[in-house]
């Protein structure tokens, strides 16, 4: 009786994670995902990143990238309601699992997220997951899912974003470098 | 007689600057979040800092702000700063548990936009921010193993947008831009 106290006390922490992933999930109606239940991570992670750049700031914000040099920029943060990123850098391996990991791909699975993009290094063992967020034709939000050994990030874009637009962003505003090119974007 | 004019500016620049350092009113945000160090770490905010601090930093926050010359990024006389200098910033692996309380104390009136934790290291960078009528007011808390600085500015929002586009380095740019001095 004691054993089994002890193994379900050991759980615990997993089956609360369950549980705030799955109201994690039925709370992401929208294109804006749930990420706070990773939290707990910053514990255990060499480095935590932690940006939020909401609606209201990014269009106050917007207007002021009018030179020529900010053209990019300004036309990628174009009707932009939100930047979000998580990431997570370890010392070691196994430091997060896949429980963490599906908190947030179980809200991708909705019927308005699909997968567009999945890049697999077997060298690196990273696997980067793309999402896009479509309201009909409209798309409303993108989701990053960088996945390595010992780095766990997650970026979430709300409002009307796509690959192209994306690579304009990587490295600035929060959103960290995930190396992907978009054709257009490709530098011969 | 140089020397001590520049000491003299100096002093002078650092006892106005270093005035607003002492908390004044309760539940306004910099005031909690020099609460929330002290209770957690055990520490003391003190009131002057040293003057070691002083210049030769205006080069490197000029450098992160397009437009070639130095500009101030927070407005005049709109800067606040408490400085934790020589304790023990140790977290005892709850860093989480600060940032959780750092974000409920915050919740009501600032918005979070850039946190960064190093356990090892024991850093963290908390940038928060609330409307200031056409500007905006910026808390940067930075914590290091021993020191840690909370600085509140008014920025415009120009500055903030320049900013915005780096958000890891904004908290050092405005901390380094609030405990500078011109003289």
């Amino acid at each position: 009786m004691r054993n089994l106290f002890q193994s379900t006390w050991k759980l615990a922490p997993v089956f609360l994670l369950l549980l705030v992933g799955s109201a994690s999930t039925a709370q992401a109606q929208g294109p804006k995902l749930q990420m706070d239940q990773l939290d707990f991570l910053a514990n255990k992670a060499n480095e935590t990143v932690d940006v939020k750049l909401d609606e209201r700031l990014m269009q106050t914000t917007a207007k002021f990238f009018s030179g020529k040099d900010d053209a990019d920029i300004k036309e990628a943060l174009k009707g932009i309601k939100g930047i979000y990123v998580k990431s997570f850098s370890f010392e070691k391996e196994g430091e997060y699992s896949q429980v963490e990991v599906d908190s947030i791909v179980s809200q991708l699975r909705g019927n308005t997220w699909s997968k567009i993009l999945t890049v697999k290094s077997k060298k690196d063992r990273e696997n980067i997951e793309v999402y896009l967020n479509m309201v009909g034709d409209q798309i409303t939000g993108l989701a990053v899912l960088s996945i390595e050994p010992k780095e766990f990030t997650v970026v979430n874009i709300v409002g009307p974003i796509d690959i192209e637009k994306l690579s304009k962003l990587e490295g600035q505003f929060g959103v960290p470098d995930l190396g992907i090119e978009s054709d257009k974007t490709k530098k011969k | 007689m140089k020397t001590k004019l520049t000491i003299a500016g100096l002093m002078t620049a650092l006892i106005f600057s270093a005035a607003p350092a002492t908390p004044l009113a309760h539940g306004d945000g910099f005031n909690d979040a020099v609460k929330i160090i002290e209770q957690f770490y055990h520490v003391k905010h003190q009131s002057i800092p040293l003057l070691a601090r002083a210049g030769m930093k205006a080069v490197r926050t000029a450098a992160r702000i397009k437009g070639g010359d130095y500009k101030r990024l927070a407005e005049a006389g709109s800067v606040r700063v408490a400085f934790f200098e020589d304790q023990n910033f140790d977290s005892r692996g709850q860093i989480a548990t600060f940032k959780q309380t750092m974000q409920a104390t915050l919740a009501g009136t600032w918005s979070p936009l850039v946190q960064t934790l190093a356990p090892k290291n024991e850093e963290q960078t908390y940038i928060y921010i609330r409307d200031a009528a056409d500007k905006f007011h910026v808390l940067v808390v930075t914590i290091e193993r021993h020191e840690a600085t909370v600085v509140e500015a008014t920025v415009a929002p120009e500055i903030l947008a320049q900013l915005m586009t780096d958000p890891g380095e904004m908290g050092k740019a405005l901390t380094e831009d609030a405990t500078i001095n011109d003289n």
